[in-house]
């Protein structure tokens, strides 16, 4: 049973349920309200208008898990960042469940602070933006299924979107856009130069992470999900395509914005960059949308390359894709506890000079094993 | 001149990691970090930190030399009642304006004031920071570790019992008690070379009058300045004798200088003060006390 069936199953039960306390309800009226409540009862009993709710339901889902997933995310964020620094990370709220709590204090304590616009903002684009970085980082989700059975379908056959990689990749990169518009209409210096600059980062980086992309989709020969992660089921292309990995996950570093990598939001330089100006929940939602797309990071490298949920069968798909993106992300946070910021010049320099090169030279290669007939 | 060699560039993300990745194990899997808790957990200071002054009531004399050397002038003697030790002074403190320098506790001449390693100090009301001799109270404090300052036991002299038989002058093997004639009282007084003692202790046993006994006296960190008596300006009003917080000073009578009383009698002779030196902690209330001018401290101008 794919999570359509499952979805569609309890919108079919719970229909029933109630469109039989509404044509009993009908029962007592005249007969021209009794037309009516019967065309509203058929009407939800409709296969068209169930298909329609179920993907709403289905995408309700995929993001309560991801939210689930992003609070862990955050957790390990924090935790990993006081180990690596020698200080305990959160501790006290949720003792047992080693601090796991606080970020949802912290979220509580953020949901009751003031909005503040500036004075001499663009209040359309200030309250506009927040919005764009956050849908734009949770519709990514929706494409990334986590097994075969568990993702966002249209009809019970369990088929995804059909270019749903090609989907994800240019979800991901409407952020710089949301992070433009909202340092230009913050009227601040400090968020004009994180907007820019996370311009100019997206030029360097985003070329070399499609190259990579590509040489996966060529030697899958498929935009899809489970293609991809089906033509992997022999051999992980981490290992024939590994410059290319290394490639992908620099840039994700890049595409995601932490640390080795966060020039937009360099807090040193830029105070905070682009979410100067950004308070309370909007600074909350920016925080977690941060993790949204480490999430989404991770699971687009686990789905690439390293074999998504193919794994020994004691564990589920589901929790064996998981667990490769928590490692995924858990890489990140080491790196980016280890090393310093680059500089502006140094991110262009390495995007145009050493990552599209070695994403060509993988590009070749992929198009090599793909002629030789290896895959 | 030998160039820089730069680092590769993969050294430059492997290193920190291989380092960023002990530190996880360590803090992680196979230990705790170094962070202490703070309200759970407390350091363990070391016994020179120097927190809130604890004082030891039984061994405070009341001198006031913290009060002297204190730079930031915040501590002062007040005056309190004791069911066990009666009328006396002991210094205060303001925690508040404390720089804890530690310079009170360092001249203390019988180790009676220390600094413990309490640091939780804060008050919301300022007054609640002057802290009363009662409040820094601790007469058990002193036990609780090994004084650093070093001690010796020397033999102090109680001048009103001597009558100058030079019995511990004999027996001193080291030779280091002098008989000095004290000027215009036909009487010698021993006088202790403190830094030749060996604490023999014989002294002590050959005293016919048990004038002499051992005390623990702690090393200076200072050197205590003196006082010196103009002999001609001492009435013998005493005055310096009641004040001196270690008993240094001694009235003696002069004899020769009775007036003749009307009907031809012979008045009660004058005294002049007496220092025992040994005994001296060089807190000048003496200086202060003195309406003649007859005490003077060297280097020290009215």
């Amino acid at each position: 049973m794919n999570l359509f069936e499952f979805c569609y199953g309890i919108l079919h039960w719970l229909v029933d349920l109630v469109n039989n306390l509404w044509y009993w309800l009908g029962d007592f009226l005249p007969w021209y309200f009794g037309d009516f409540f019967t065309a509203v009862g058929d009407f939800a009993a409709s296969d068209g208008h169930l298909t329609f709710m179920t993907i709403l339901l289905e995408s309700v889902v995929i993001i309560v898990v991801a939210l689930i997933n992003v609070l862990n995310f955050l957790w390990i964020f924090r935790k990993l960042s006081g180990r690596i620094l020698d200080f305990y990370g959160p501790y006290y709220v949720g003792y047992r469940i080693g601090g796991w709590l606080q970020n949802l204090a912290d979220g509580m304590k953020l949901f009751i602070k003031e909005i503040i616009v500036p004075t001499k903002a663009d209040r359309l684009g200030f309250l506009l933006a927040p919005v764009i970085f956050v849908a734009s980082s949770l519709v990514i989700l929706s494409v990334i299924p986590l097994s075969v059975n568990f993702g966002l379908s249209t009809n019970e056959s369990g088929e995804y979107v059909s270019a749903g990689a090609l989907f994800a990749l240019a979800a991901f990169s409407i952020a710089p856009f949301a992070i433009l518009l909202a340092g230009w209409s913050s009227n601040n210096k400090y968020t004009l130069i994180g907007g820019m600059r996370s311009a100019a980062q997206m030029m360097s980086y985003e070329i070399p992470l499609i190259l990579c992309a590509a040489s996966v989709f060529l030697l899958a020969g498929s935009f899809n999900f489970v293609d991809i992660v089906d033509a992997q089921h022999d051999v992980w292309f981490l290992i024939p395509l590994f410059i290319g990995f290394v490639v992908f996950l620099i840039c994700l570093i890049a595409e995601v914005e932490i640390i080795p990598f966060d020039l937009p939001e360099a807090e040193a330089e830029l105070v905070e960059g682009w979410t100067t100006e950004y308070g309370g929940m909007r600074f909350g939602l920016f925080y977690m949308t941060t993790a949204v797309r480490s999430y989404a990071g991770g699971a687009l490298a686990t789905a690439f390359f390293l074999g998504g949920w193919q794994g020994p069968s004691f564990i589920p798909d589901e929790i064996w894709f998981l667990i490769k993106a928590y490692i995924v992300y858990t890489v990140f946070m080491w790196l980016t506890w280890s090393v310093p910021r680059v500089r502006i010049d140094q991110m262009l320099g390495l995007g145009w000079k050493r990552l599209l090169p070695l994403a060509m030279l993988n590009l070749l290669i992929a198009a090599a094993l793909k002629s030789g007939g290896w895959f | 001149m030998a160039e820089r060699k730069l680092p590769k560039s993969t050294g430059i993300v492997l290193k920190p990691m291989k380092r960023t990745g002990k530190q996880l194990l360590r803090t992680l899997i196979f230990g705790k970090p170094n962070t202490v808790l703070y309200p759970e957990q407390k350091l363990d200071l070391p016994q020179i930190y120097r927190g809130k002054q604890v004082l030891d009531f039984k061994k405070c004399i009341g001198c006031g030399n913290c009060v002297t050397v204190c730079p930031n002038d915040c501590m002062w003697l007040e005056k309190v009642d004791d069911p066990e030790l009666g009328k006396i002074e002991r210094p205060g403190v303001d925690i508040g304006r404390c720089l804890f320098c530690g310079l009170c506790a360092e001249v203390c001449p019988t180790v009676a004031l220390h600094m413990s390693t309490a640091y939780e100090l804060a008050n919301s009301e300022r007054g609640k920071l002057r802290l009363s001799p009662m409040d820094i109270r601790d007469d058990a404090f002193g036990s609780t570790f090994v004084e650093e300052r070093q001690k010796r036991m020397l033999p102090t002299l109680d001048l009103s019992k001597c009558t100058g038989c030079e019995k511990c002058a004999g027996e001193c093997p080291e030779m280091c008690i002098a008989m000095m004639p004290v000027d215009r009282t036909d009487r010698n007084k021993p006088e202790i070379n403190l830094a030749k003692c060996k604490s023999h202790a014989k002294c002590v046993a050959v005293c016919p009058e048990k004038a002499l006994t051992m005390t623990e006296v702690y090393e200076s960190y200072f050197e205590m300045p003196e006082p010196k008596l103009i002999l001609d300006n001492c009435s013998g009003c005493g005055a310096c004798a009641r004040k001196c917080p270690s008993n240094a000073i001694y009235m003696l009578e002069m004899p020769g200088t009775e007036k003749t009383l009307k009907g031809g009698k012979k008045g009660k002779p004058k005294k002049r003060a007496v220092f025992v030196f040994e005994k001296c902690v060089g807190c000048g209330r003496c200086y202060q006390a003195c309406k003649f001018d007859a005490i003077e401290i060297p280097g020290v101008e009215k």
